[in-house]
Formats: C-alpha cells, sequence, structure tokens
C-alpha cells in the first residue's frame, strides 16, 4: 500500500502523461544505444527524477529497477573519514554528492572514478557505459564542480553523466555546456488535473473536476504534492465531494500566518515575533528562499501599484544575498525589516495625505 | 619631590640656587630676616614645647570642644581660642609662621622673604633653605590657600557642617590678598604680625589671585609634617626608608586631596588666628566671606611667633605656605569653625615637635590637614546666594529635564586656553550641568592635565563648581551650603589662563637631590631631634608673559626629617593618619568603607609596625628583583622575625573576607612603584602614575615595564605625556562577550569618546561570537536616533539589519576563502555600524544568541531528514526536501489516521505501510518529531494510550526487512561505519520494489535481519526485529555487528 504517488509512477517513457513530445525526443536519444552527458533540471515537482529512471529502463531494461543501497566510505586528504549512500543496480549509481557538505569534491572524484574505472564485463550484451547520476548539484561547491568538469572529460568513455538540479543558476558554465540540458518544466493545471484523475480512475475513486482544480491550484504545480494531497483528502473522507477542505502542508500555513503578522502590524516587538517564527520554519528545514517567496506572496497582496515594485524588489534583492551569505536569519530577518520600514512609511504617508 | 624636600639638606643647595635665580631683592631679605627668625625660633620652640605636651593627651578632647565651640559666633571664638591655644600651640604656631612667610612672600616678596630668612638662619642649616624658597611669593599663596581648606577638612564633621555655611562664604571670597598685605605690614616682626594685623586691604584682589594661582599649592607640606612625627616614633629612618616615605608622600599628593585639604585646614586654623587680630581688615577685603574669626591676636600671636621659629626648622615650606595663607582663611572662616581648626591643628603640632609622642598615629590623624576648599581664589563670583531648597516637584521636574536634557551645543566653539603648567594643582573641581563647549570628560581632562582634581560630589574641599546648563539642583544646594565657588566654563577657562604655572611639587622633591637627603638625614639623627622639620622653600621667579612677574612658588617642601637610619627598616609611617580622618568627614556621600579606607601603608589597621606583614610585603616587594638577581635562595620563613622573604617569588595574601587584603597589596604595590621610580631618578607625578597604573588594570609588572621603557627616553614626565603614554600602554582587558554587545550599543556618556577604532576593536573581543550576540540583540535596543517615532525606530532597525546582512557576507568571504584579512571589515559591518544606528538604551537583558541552538536544531532535523530519505530512498522519487516539504506531512497524516479512526484495527494498515517505505519505527516517531508544528495539533495526542500500546506490540512481534542496515545508520550518527560493513551491503539484493517479482523470495530472505539484543549498542532503536530461522544461523556468525549477511 504505497502511496498513491509512488504506486503510480510511470516506468517507461511511453507511459508518462506529460511532455510527451520530450519523452518522445529522449526516447529517440536512446535508440542510438548512445547519448550524451545530461543535465535534466526543472522545478520540484515536474517529474525529473521519473524521466531519468523511465531513460535509463528504456536504455538497460528492468534491470536498472532492482536497486540497492550502498554505503560508501571515502578519505580526505586531511584523513577524515566521509560516508555517504548511493542508490545503485548493476547498470547505474545515483549519488548526492551534497549529503556530505563541503566534502563532496572527495565524493565525487572517488566514486565517479571507482565506477568508471571499472568496465562492463559483457560488452556484448551490455552496453560499454554505465550512468552516474548525480542528483542537487546546483548545491555542488565550486570546487566539487570543478572536479567534476574534469572527470566528466576524463572518463567519457566508460560512464555517462546524468545530472539533476532545480536551476542551472548555480550550475558552473563549464559543466553546462558539458551537457545536454533538459529542461522538465511543472505540468499545467490541466496535466495536473488530467494525472489526477487517471490516478483516481486506477483507485476506482470519482475525483470531482473541480476539486481536482483546486487541488492542483494549491499545489502550486507541483504534482507530487498535488498527488499527495489528493491521496490526503481521500483519507479524510471515502469519497470525494466537490467542496472538500483542501488541506496544506503545516509549513505552509505557518509561513502565511507569518506574513499576515508582518502585514498586520510594523513594530520592533513584532519583528522580534516574526523572528521566532522564521526561526522555526528554519530549524524545519524549510529552505529560506521558500520563505522569503512565500512571505513575498503574501506581502505583496497587501501592496498598491508603486509599492509593490519596490517590495518585490526589495525581496529579490535580499533573496540574492540570502544566497551568497551563510546565515538565513540575518537575511530574512532584514528582509521583513526593511518591509516594515517601506510598510510603515507608505501608510504614514498615506494618513498624512488624508489629512 | 616631596620626599625630596622632607629630607631636607638636599633641597638646600637647590633653594640657594633658586634664590639666586630669584631677583637679588630676595638675597637682601634673607639677612634682615635670618636675624628675626633666630628670635622667634626660640621663642617659638619653648612655646611649642609647652603647647605639645599639652596638646597631645588632648587632642580628642580639643575636637570634641571645637565641636561645641563651633557654635559659639567669633567673638566667642577669641576665648576659646585662648583656651584651646595652649594646646594647639605649637601647632599654630608653625602654621602661622609658615603662613606669614607665605604670605609675605606673596604679596611682598621682599619684606618676606627677609623675614623668612632671618628666621630660618637663626633656627637651622634647615631653616635657611627654607627661607629661601619662602622667598617665592607664589608658592606661599598656594598654600595659603590649602591652608583655609585644611582647616575645614580637619573639624569635626558636625563643625564642618555648622561651619560649611560661612566656610562656603568665605571660601567664595579669596582672603588671601588680605593675608599677604597683613603680613607685609608685619614684615617688622612675626609677632608684630600677629599682634598687630595691619590693614593692607588696599592691594587688588586680583594681584591676589594672581599669585594664588601662581602659587601652587604644595599638599607636601603636611605630609612633610606628619612625616616628620611619625619619623619621630620610629627613629629608624635609613636611606630606603627615606625614599619610601618621599615615595608614600607622592602617592599620597597624587592620591589625596585630602592631604592638601588637611594643609588647607592647618593654614585655616592658622588664618583663624592670624584673623583675630586683623578681622576687620580681612572681612573688609572679602566681604563675601562671612568668617569672622577674633583670636586673641597678643597670645596668639606670641604663641605663633615661637613655633614659628620652629615650624621654620621643622616644617616644610608647604606649611608656611599654608600658614600664610591662614590669616586670611581665618577672616572667611567663621568664628565657630577657627576654634576647631585650632583645636586640629594643635594635636597635630605637638607630634612633629614633640618627639616622645606615645601615639603619634592618634596625632597625626587629628592633625591631618586638608586640602583645598580655602585656597580657592576668588576668580569666579559666588553663585552660591542661598536659594531655598526645592520642592519634591521641583526635583522630579528636574529630574525630567535632567534626563531630556540635551547634549552641548557649541562643542569646540572656545578655544581651550594653554595654562601654566600646574596651575590648577591643588585644586577640586566639580563639573555639573551641560558645558556647552566641551564635553564633560574633555573638561575633566583639561582639569587634570593642570594638575586639578575633579570629583563628582561637592564637599567642603571642592575648590570650585563649574556650573552648566540644567545644573543639577542638589549640586547647587550643597555647593551653597559649602560655600564653594561657581564658575561657569570660562571661569575655568580664565582660571588656565590666568593661573601661573609652576613647576609640580612632586616634581620639585624629586629633583630635590636624594643623594643630600641621605647626608642631611644622617646628620639631623645626630644633630637634631626627630621632631625638627626642615623647611625647604625654594623660590623660583618665573616671569609670567602675561602678568608682571609671575614667582612661581616651587612648592616648598617642608621635609619632617625622618629619623632616618640607614638600617633596612622598610616603610618609613610618616603620614599622619589624621588626614585621611580629615577628608573623610568632608565627604559625607561615601559609604564609610570607603570613606575610611586606608590610603596610605600607615592607614592599614594593625600593620603599621615595623615588623608589620605589610611592611614586610613592601620590603620583599621592593627586593624582588635584587634579591632574585642575587639568587637569594627562600629561607622558607618570612614570618620569623626578621626574615624578609628574601627569595620567595610570589606572595600569598591569605586571611578572611574583608580581612584588608587587596587594600595592603594595593598600597604597597603604589608604594614600591614610587619608591621604583624614585629610585631610577624618574620624575612622575602621582598623577599620572596613577594613570599608569589604572591603564594597566593594576598590573605592576606592566606599571614596571612601561616606567622602564619611557624613562629611556626622558627622566621626566608630565601630567599629559604620562597620559597619552598610559593610554596608547593601555592593557587590553578581554571583555565578555555579553559585555561587548551592551557597550556596541550603550549610548550617552559611556561611548560617548570611542573612536570607530575602539568600535570595532569591541568585535575583536570575540569576532566569532560578537556578530551573534549584536545580531540577537540589536532588535531590543531603543535608538535615540528614532525619538520615539516607531517608523524611524523601524528604519534604524532596517539598517542595522541590512549592515548585519553584510557583515554575514564578508563573514562568508572569510570562513570559506579564509581570507581573514577582512575581518576589520565585517568588524564595521557586524558591529559598528549597527552599533551607531541603533545607539540607545537596551530595553532588556543582553540575550545569548539563539542562532547557535536553531542553528543545531535545524542541524538536527536536517540529519533526521536524511536518514528517513537515506530509508525511503528505493520508493521516494525526491530529494530531502521534497520528502521534507511534501511527503512528511501527508505522510504523518496516513500514518496516524488509521490509528485514530480505526484504533488497533488500524494498526495492521499502518505497518504495512511503514514496511512497504522501509521505515522503522524510530523513523515514524522522527516524522512525528520533524513534521510538528506549532500551529498543527499533534496527532500522536489523539491516540489511545492503549492504541499505542497495541501499535507497538504488533510491530515488534513482526520481523521487518530494511534494505539497509540499520546498524549502519545508528553507527553513522556516531561517525563511523567499517568496511566490513560495506562489504556486505555490496552482496546484499536488497530490492523489495514490487517491480521485482522473480527474485522476491530469494530478496526476502537476504534481507538484513536485525536482532534485538545484539543491537543494544543502537539504543536508541525501540523496534527490535526477530531473526528469521534463514537468517538466523548466518547474523550468528557475525554478531559482533548485529546484522545478518545476504545468501547470495
Amino acid at each position: 500500500m504505497s502511496l498513491w504517488v509512488d504506486k503510480h509512477r510511470p516506468t517507461s517513457l511511453h507511459k508518462l502523461d506529460f511532455h510527451k513530445e520530450q519523452a518522445a525526443h529522449l526516447k529517440k536519444l536512446v535508440q542510438g544505444g548512445d547519448f550524451p552527458h545530461l543535465l535534466v533540471y526543472g522545478p520540484s515537482g515536474a517529474g525529473k527524477k521519473t524521466r531519468i529512471m523511465c531513460l535509463l529502463r528504456e536504455m538497460y531494461g528492468s534491470g536498472v529497477e532492482k536497486l540497492r543501497i550502498e554505503q560508501h566510505t571515502f578519505t580526505t586528504p586531511s584523513n577524515k573519514k566521509i560516508e555517504i549512500s548511493t542508490i545503485s543496480s548493476n547498470y547505474h549509481i545515483e549519488v548526492n554528492p551534497s549529503d556530505v557538505g563541503n566534502q563532496d569534491r572527495v565524493v565525487i572524484q572517488e566514486l565517479i572514478k571507482t565506477v568508471a574505472q571499472v568496465n562492463q564485463l559483457e560488452t556484448s550484451t551490455q552496453k560499454d557505459f554505465k550512468v552516474v547520476i548525480l542528483t542537487e548539484v546546483d548545491r555542488l561547491t565550486k570546487d566539487a564542480q570543478h572536479a567534476l568538469r574534469r572527470t566528466m572529460e576524463k572518463y567519457m568513455a566508460t560512464c555517462r553523466l546524468i545530472l539533476c538540479c532545480n536551476s542551472t543558476s548555480k550550475v558552473i558554465p563549464a559543466i553546462r555546456s558539458r551537457c545536454l540540458g533538459v529542461r522538465v518544466p511543472a505540468p499545467s493545471i490541466e496535466e495536473v488535473c488530467q494525472v489526477l484523475q487517471n490516478i483516481c480512475k486506477k483507485e476506482s475513486l470519482n475525483l470531482p473536476t473541480e476539486l481536482a482544480r483546486r487541488i492542483a491550484e494549491k499545489s502550486n504545480r507541483n504534482l507530487r504534492r498535488a498527488i499527495l494531497m489528493c491521496e490526503a483528502c481521500r483519507v479524510q473522507q471515502q469519497n470525494f465531494t466537490v467542496d472538500q477542505e483542501v488541506t496544506e502542508p503545516d509549513w505552509e500555513l505557518y509561513l502565511k500566518e507569518t506574513a499576515q503578522l508582518i502585514a498586520q502590524q510594523q513594530s520592533p516587538k513584532r519583528l522580534l515575533e516574526v523572528r521566532g517564527r522564521l526561526y522555526e520554519l528554519l530549524t524545519h528545514c524549510i529552505p529560506p528562499d521558500v520563505i522569503i517567496k512565500g512571505l513575498l506572496q503574501e506581502l505583496i497582496s497587501n501592496c498598491d501599484g508603486q509599492l509593490k515594485t519596490e517590495v518585490v524588489q526589495t525581496a529579490a534583492y535580499y533573496e540574492h544575498r540570502l544566497q551568497m551569505g551563510q546565515k538565513a536569519i540575518y537575511h530574512l530577518e532584514a528582509f521583513v525589516a526593511k518591509f516594515m520600514a517601506i510598510y510603515k512609511r507608505f501608510l504614514e504617508e498615506g494618513i498624512a495625505d488624508l489629512f | 619631590m616631596d620626599i625630596r624636600n622632607f629630607f631636607g639638606a638636599p633641597k638646600v643647595i637647590k633653594h640657594s640656587k633658586e634664590v639666586k635665580k630669584d631677583e637679588t631683592s630676595s638675597k637682601l631679605v634673607k639677612n634682615d630676616k635670618g636675624s628675626e627668625s633666630k628670635s622667634l625660633s626660640k621663642l617659638e620652640k619653648q612655646v611649642s614645647k609647652d603647647r605639645e605636651k599639652k596638646v597631645t593627651p588632648n587632642k580628642q578632647e580639643s575636637k570634641t570642644e571645637s565641636s561645641k565651640k563651633t557654635v559659639i559666633q567669633i567673638d566667642s571664638d577669641e576665648d576659646e581660642n585662648g583656651n584651646f591655644s595652649t594646646k594647639t600651640k605649637s601647632r599654630e604656631k608653625r602654621q602661622s609662621r609658615d603662613l606669614f612667610i607665605d604670605s609675605d612672600e606673596d604679596k611682598t616678596p621682599k619684606k618676606a622673604s627677609k623675614r623668612k630668612k632671618t628666621q630660618i638662619s637663626s633656627d637651622d642649616e634647615e631653616s635657611e633653605e627654607v627661607i629661601k624658597p619662602s622667598s617665592k611669593k607664589t608658592k606661599s599663596k598656594r598654600k595659603s590657600h590649602r591652608v583655609l581648606d585644611s582647616d575645614e577638612e580637619e573639624d569635626p564633621i558636625p563643625q564642618s557642617d555648622k561651619k560649611s555655611r560661612k566656610k562656603g562664604g568665605k571660601k567664595a571670597g579669596p582672603i588671601y590678598l588680605d593675608e599677604s598685605d597683613e603680613e607685609k605690614r608685619k614684615k617688622s616682626t612675626l609677632n608684630a604680625y600677629f599682634k598687630t594685623p595691619s590693614p593692607q586691604k588696599s592691594k587688588p584682589k586680583e594681584e591676589v589671585k594672581k599669585q594664588d594661582s601662581n602659587v601652587k599649592r604644595t599638599p607636601v607640606s603636611v605630609l612633610d609634617f606628619f612625616g616628620g612625627g611619625s619619623v619621630k616614633r620610629t627613629e629608624r629612618p635609613t636611606v630606603v626608608s627615606k625614599r619610601k616615605l618621599e615615595e608614600e608622600e607622592k602617592e599620597k599628593d597624587k592620591f589625596d586631596d585630602i592631604e592638601m585639604h588637611d594643609d588647607d585646614d592647618f593654614l585655616k586654623t592658622l588664618e583663624d588666628l592670624d584673623e583675630a587680630r586683623p578681622p576687620k581688615k580681612a572681612r573688609v577685603d572679602s566681604p563675601e566671606k562671612e568668617k569672622p574669626t577674633s583670636k586673641p591676636a597678643g597670645t596668639l600671636a606670641s604663641k605663633l611667633a615661637s613655633k614659628a621659629k620652629l615650624l621654620v626648622e621643622e616644617t616644610p615650606e608647604k606649611s608656611k605656605l599654608k600658614d600664610i595663607s591662614d590669616p586670611e582663611t581665618e577672616k572667611k572662616l567663621p568664628k565657630k569653625e577657627s576654634p576647631v581648626k585650632q583645636q586640629r591643628f594643635s594635636p597635630a603640632k605637638p607630634e612633629k615637635i614633640l618627639p616622645k609622642k606615645p601615639s603619634p598615629s592618634a596625632s597625626e590623624k587629628a592633625s591631618t590637614p586638608k586640602p583645598d576648599k580655602a585656597a580657592y581664589p576668588k576668580v569666579s563670583p559666588n553663585k552660591t546666594s542661598p536659594e531655598t531648597p526645592g520642592t519634591m516637584e521641583r526635583k522630579g521636574s528636574m529630574y525630567k529635564s535632567y534626563l531630556t536634557r540635551e547634549g552641548p551645543q557649541a562643542l569646540g566653539s572656545k578655544e581651550i586656553p594653554e595654562g601654566g603648567e600646574n596651575c590648577l594643582e591643588g585644586l577640586t573641581f566639580v563639573i555639573t550641568g551641560i558645558l556647552e563647549s566641551m564635553e564633560r570628560d574633555d573638561a575633566k581632562h583639561l582639569v587634570e592635565k593642570y594638575g586639578g582634581k575633579v570629583t563628582t560630589s561637592v564637599s567642603k574641599k571642592t575648590s570650585y563648581m563649574v556650573v552648566g546648563r540644567d545644573a543639577g539642583e542638589s549640586k547647587l544646594a550643597k555647593a551653597r551650603s559649602c560655600g564653594t565657588k561657581q564658575i561657569d566654563e570660562d571661569g575655568l577657562l580664565d582660571l588656565i589662563r590666568t593661573r601661573p604655572g609652576k613647576k609640580s611639587k612632586y616634581e620639585l622633591q624629586a629633583e630635590e637631590s636624594f643623594k643630600k637627603e641621605q647626608a642631611e638625614s644622617l646628620k639631623k639623627k645626630d644633630s637634631i631631634n626627630i621632631k625638627t622639620s626642615e623647611h625647604l622653600s625654594k623660590f623660583e621667579r618665573t616671569p609670567s608673559p602675561r602678568k608682571q612677574t609671575n614667582i612661581k612658588m616651587e612648592s616648598s617642601q617642608s621635609e619632617s626629617t625622618m629619623a632616618v637610619s640607614q638600617s633596612e627598616s622598610t616603610l618609613t609611617v610618616a603620614k599622619s593618619e589624621s588626614k585621611v580622618k580629615g577628608s573623610d568627614k568632608s565627604e559625607e556621600s561615601l559609604l564609610w568603607v570607603d570613606k575610611y579606607k586606608p590610603s596610605a601603608m600607615k592607614h592599614i589597621i594593625g600593620q603599621t609596625g615595623d615588623k608589620s606583614n605589610a611592611k614586610k610585603l613592601l620590603n620583599w616587594l621592593s627586593n624582588w628583583h635584587k634579591n632574585r638577581a642575587a639568587g637569594v635562595k627562600p629561607s622558607g620563613k618570612f614570618f620569623g622575625k626578621d626574615e624578609t622573604g628574601a627569595g620567595l617569588r610570589a606572595a600569598l595574601l591569605s586571611g578572611p573576607p574583608g580581612i584588608g587584603k587587596t587594600t595592603t597589596a594595593t598600597l604597597v604595590c603604589k608604594a614600591a612603584m614610587m619608591s621604583l621610580a624614585f629610585k631610577e631618578g624618574l620624575k612622575v607625578p602621582p598623577p599620572a602614575l596613577n594613570e599608569i597604573i589604572l591603564a594597566s588594570n593594576q598590573d605592576i609588572r606592566q606599571v614596571i615595564h612601561n616606567l622602564s621603557m619611557w624613562s629611556a627616553s626622558d627622566k621626566t614626565m608630565t601630567y599629559e605625556q604620562t597620559k597619552k603614554d598610559a593610554d596608547m600602554a593601555k592593557k587590553d582587558l578581554h571583555l565578555g562577550p555579553f559585555e561587548v554587545c551592551r557597550k556596541v550599543f550603550a549610548g550617552g556618556q559611556e561611548t560617548a569618546g570611542m573612536t570607530i577604532t575602539d568600535k570595532s576593536d569591541l568585535f575583536f573581543h570575540d569576532y566569532s561570537f560578537g556578530p551573534l550576540f549584536v545580531q540577537e540583540n540589536y532588535i531590543h535596543v531603543v535608538p535615540y536616533a528614532a525619538k520615539g517615532n516607531v517608523g524611524k525606530h523601524l528604519s534604524q532597525l532596517s539598517r542595522a539589519a541590512d549592515s548585519l546582512c553584510d557583515g554575514d557576507l564578508v563573514d562568508k568571504c572569510v570562513r570559506t576563502g579564509q581570507q581573514w584579512g577582512l575581518l576589520p571589515t565585517q568588524a564595521i559591518y557586524a558591529s559598528v555600524i549597527p552599533g551607531e544606528h541603533m545607539r540607545g538604551g537596551m530595553s532588556q537583558m543582553i540575550q545569548f544568541p539563539q542562532w547557535l541552538g536553531k542553528n543545531s536544531s535545524t542541524g538536527k532535523h536536517d540529519r533526521i531528514l536524511q536518514e528517513l530519505q537515506t530509508h525511503m530512498r528505493l520508493n521516494l522519487s525526491c530529494d530531502k526536501r521534497g520528502l521534507n516539504m511534501d511527503y512528511l506531512p501527508y505522510m504523518r497524516t496516513h500514518l496516524t489516521d488509521p490509528l485514530i479512526k480505526n484504533d488497533a484495527d488500524g494498526v495492521p494498515d499502518v505497518i504495512k505501510l511503514m514496511d512497504d517505505y522501509d521505515i522503522i519505527k524510530e523513523d515514524f516517531d522522527n516524522i512525528i518529531e520533524v513534521s510538528k508544528w506549532p500551529n498543527s495539533i499533534d496527532p500522536m495526542s489523539k491516540l489511545a494510550p492503549k492504541t499505542k500500546a497495541a501499535f507497538t506490540r504488533t510491530y515488534n512481534k513482526e520481523v521487518h526487512m530494511t534494505p539497509y542496515a540499520t546498524g549502519v545508520v545508528m553507527k553513522k550518527k556516531r561517525g563511523g561505519a567499517t568496511a566490513t560493513e560495506d562489504d556486505m551491503y555490496g552482496e546484499e539484493d536488497g530490492a523489495p520494489s514490487s517491480s521485482d517479482e522473480e527474485g522476491e523470495k530469494i530478496d526476502l530472505e537476504t534481507m538484513i535481519k536485525i536482532k534485538k539484543k545484539e543491537n543494544k549498542d543502537a539504543a536508541k532503536k525501540k523496534t527490535a526485529e526477530k531473526k528469521t530461522k534463514a537468517a538466523g544461523s548466518k547474523t550468528a556468525s557475525s554478531k559482533g555487528k548485529g546484522r545478518g549477511k545476504g545468501k547470495s
């Protein structure tokens, strides 16, 4: 009884529900028996991983679905032992180097080397290269990315890399240029609805289209979240109803409340309160860029025209610094303080104008 | 310097030189004086002896009497004086002599000098010396001021209170002029002076003022007196002891105005005595001063005359100066006061005079003159007009206005004049209100630069109160009651401008040859009674650029000759403790503990003996280097009778709380410093040494190092220069992050003078912690800049936050790029700028930064998510973030809903789901924890305990196969898995994915089984899994690790 989201995940390229044209391209790509390094990117919940697994299955058959978890240990130059777990089949290995933090360079160098240095024994029945899937490439350190660039060229003969990330902005150009970029956009609302309908059909349920649409909208076009929401609705009550409540994740509610607090009152005391809530979000591992985005979306609805642009620009400014900086709370708080100052000034001016 | 003077003999030479320098007129005068002085001295001696005898036992009585008598009016004073006179005669005489001499010198330099010289010459060699310095008019004037002060201080507290009003009046108007005039008139003989005060009121007050200013008060004289007394007691003076004494005296000088005050008091009393004769004149001269003290002129005069001779011999120049001033002061002083003063003086005198006094210390205490109040020049018009004390309401409003009062409006608008060196020496200032053209600190430094002292509270010692805008009502009132002169900042500047500079007494004394002293001391021992004190008065006429001729009175130092035996006796306890008492009385606002805190070695209770531990300690400290260098081996006994502790490296002061360990150590150190400076021929003004010691945070070693370094370039240090050096050498103290953070935001006085460097230095106290504290607490600050406006406050907050962000960016560069050179940049961004924007009041305590705790709990949650993701990985298509934000909220619902709705019936469903996702019970708990939010209800709280128990029981009953080695995961948290484990994984085929149907059975068998007992090391695990039979045998082989091996 896996969750729907996993239970109904397509396993081959032709079963994909959207971006079918792209799927066809990929199919053609691998039909020749070879493909270049790939850089698959797109928002979360758009189906990147699913697409990659479909691609691998297309190439190697069902053998890639026989997965195992492996634990690797590497020794850094400073004699520190680091461990990382990987998922692998006989044909591929998947790893998230950023799991080990700053030592990701070692993982990339050592792991790829060991994988790539071993040629396939049976080249007649198998491809003569293995595939290394690296996830969250955009979170790699610069060091690791440069190491990766070198490795990509060196072991081209025996392995192919598939890089997976949300955004290419943090991937160095050298890597981008060595890969075939495959962008997987988020599905449209309609596509999400369609997928939900299909799943419900397989589960022998009747999903009202309006509810499906509401779920799709609430999910922010994140298909994974949409399916999970849908199933949560199902858990709430046996049969779907049109006016059924769609539960949002707690953190999202919390974030919205926080934004409302900011909009309601601008004072040092409130800022202090908001700081506490921001800390709460951060300790729950909600990414700071998600927080600032969520805040902005809520706050912007309280602003008029000209103020909107100012606020958005402010948010962009702080989001940028957030990426450059180290301690997220500093920048989030600075954003909130800035917004409060701007908004307070705006309100005071408005009152002054009235009189 | 004073010390040297004390020793007298060496001084003589200098004085003679000075005299030469001085105008020839002084020389001429000398001869005349010499004859006169001799005759006078004889008379005085006789009288003084008689009086002394009487006085010593009666000291206490005299005090009490004085208090009583204070009530009596001026007229009665004479009678009282007469009564007391017997007791106090000796002292009075001395003082009076000094005073006369000084006054003479001041006003009529030639005549006065002649008289003095004559007296001195007749008396002794020392007396001659005294005479020469006495010729310096300026000094005498200064001393006279002191005398007045000393009188007041010495007076018992009640008396002082009563008198204070009168005194205040007196203080306001400088009486000196009158005195000087009188003295001049009296030139013929000292007796004549006393008996017949010649009204020389005609002299312009201005002159007097100038003279006063020129004359630096030499507080030393008092010390000398006392020192002499002490010497008599001990009678062991050695060269070493002399040095020590000198040092002590210097120290005292530095620290105490008290001593100064004492002198002044004496002077005042003397003056009072004098006034008795010429009261009318005095009053006329200084109408402001209410103190009419009529003393029995005839008797007193004779007494004084006789004393004067003695004094000339014994009393240091200072005393003379004081004496001179006395008549003036007397005028100022109310009648009531005068008797008191006399009484006080009287006990002191006998000590000095009488060699064999049983309890010198007590007498000394009584006699200790108090400095400056009397001495105040008339420069500033008296603001003291009595105002009725403000009502409570008024006080309240005053306080409000105090809170809201603004800072200086015209900083730097007035040019700070360059005054004569040490021109304010001996004066005590109190600054109240806002000075428009300078910060209060600047004003303080200005005063200190010129040798003055700034205190925070008004007392009788206070010479001037500098009144600014919004001055404190209570201070004004008190000043009025004390009769303190009030001046504005212009007045202060004028003071500096007009008062002639002089060499610091300390310097002078220091200069006076040490060598001579030693030689003299030897002579003195033989020839002179211990009681005799040498007066060394140096006359230096320094042409003052502004006024015709400003005569620099080098402080006439009366050095009480210690019976200096060159024996190794370490401490010469010369100082009279009476000084301390006197000064204390005036400082009513102090706690008694502070008030009576010993300021000199002698004052330490129970440690005054030669063999006392305190002295031993000083001795030991003084000889530390010598002993170390000599390689003296520790004898092991410090407390033996003659043991000095030589060779021991460190001292441990032990004792119960409150016994005075710290006090002892501090005083010993100060004494040691002074002796060290003296031995090295280094001239350091005591206040400067104080600065040095403070700057190094009482680190003696550092003080010594600094002294040696600075002395290499220049043997004589000015206060200003020393202060500068001391600032540079200021010992870096490590502040805690809380203190740093407080300082970053603190507004007002504390940070007003800080430069940007100082501020950024705060950051470097702890550059990793500091920024966190700043970030945590900047919200709590209420910035002054906001002025209560919320919008402004927010914008200030925003600016501070922006700067903190910049600091964070720099921090990242520093940490990740190892670019430590950027730290100063970070200091600016992370500490200085936020501090500037938010400078203001902290609304609550400094908080410890939350960031640390939050960051670690973020890390913990991150690890949990990582582990969850690893466990669920085979079935998930998402990464950690996706798991956290998308899966977990719904996963939690799916895991708990069946239990909530169906109770125990839902258990199988839940366990099935967990198995599908390879979740173990621990993960279940983790999921609940991670997905718990303050705004949501914890679903576990809805579960009946029974259901929970059923769930746990059922779960543990079954075998759960996982594609991962749970043991490894546990170990991973602790940081290590072994290679063998990795190998095992390689063999495992954990592929529970549904797509794998073919090898499912095999897979099942090869799944890792976990045995509960073997997993004890993984204590966190609540769920243990039974072995399957298939795997059982194999797990047994690898028991140690608690996991089975895959078959394949």
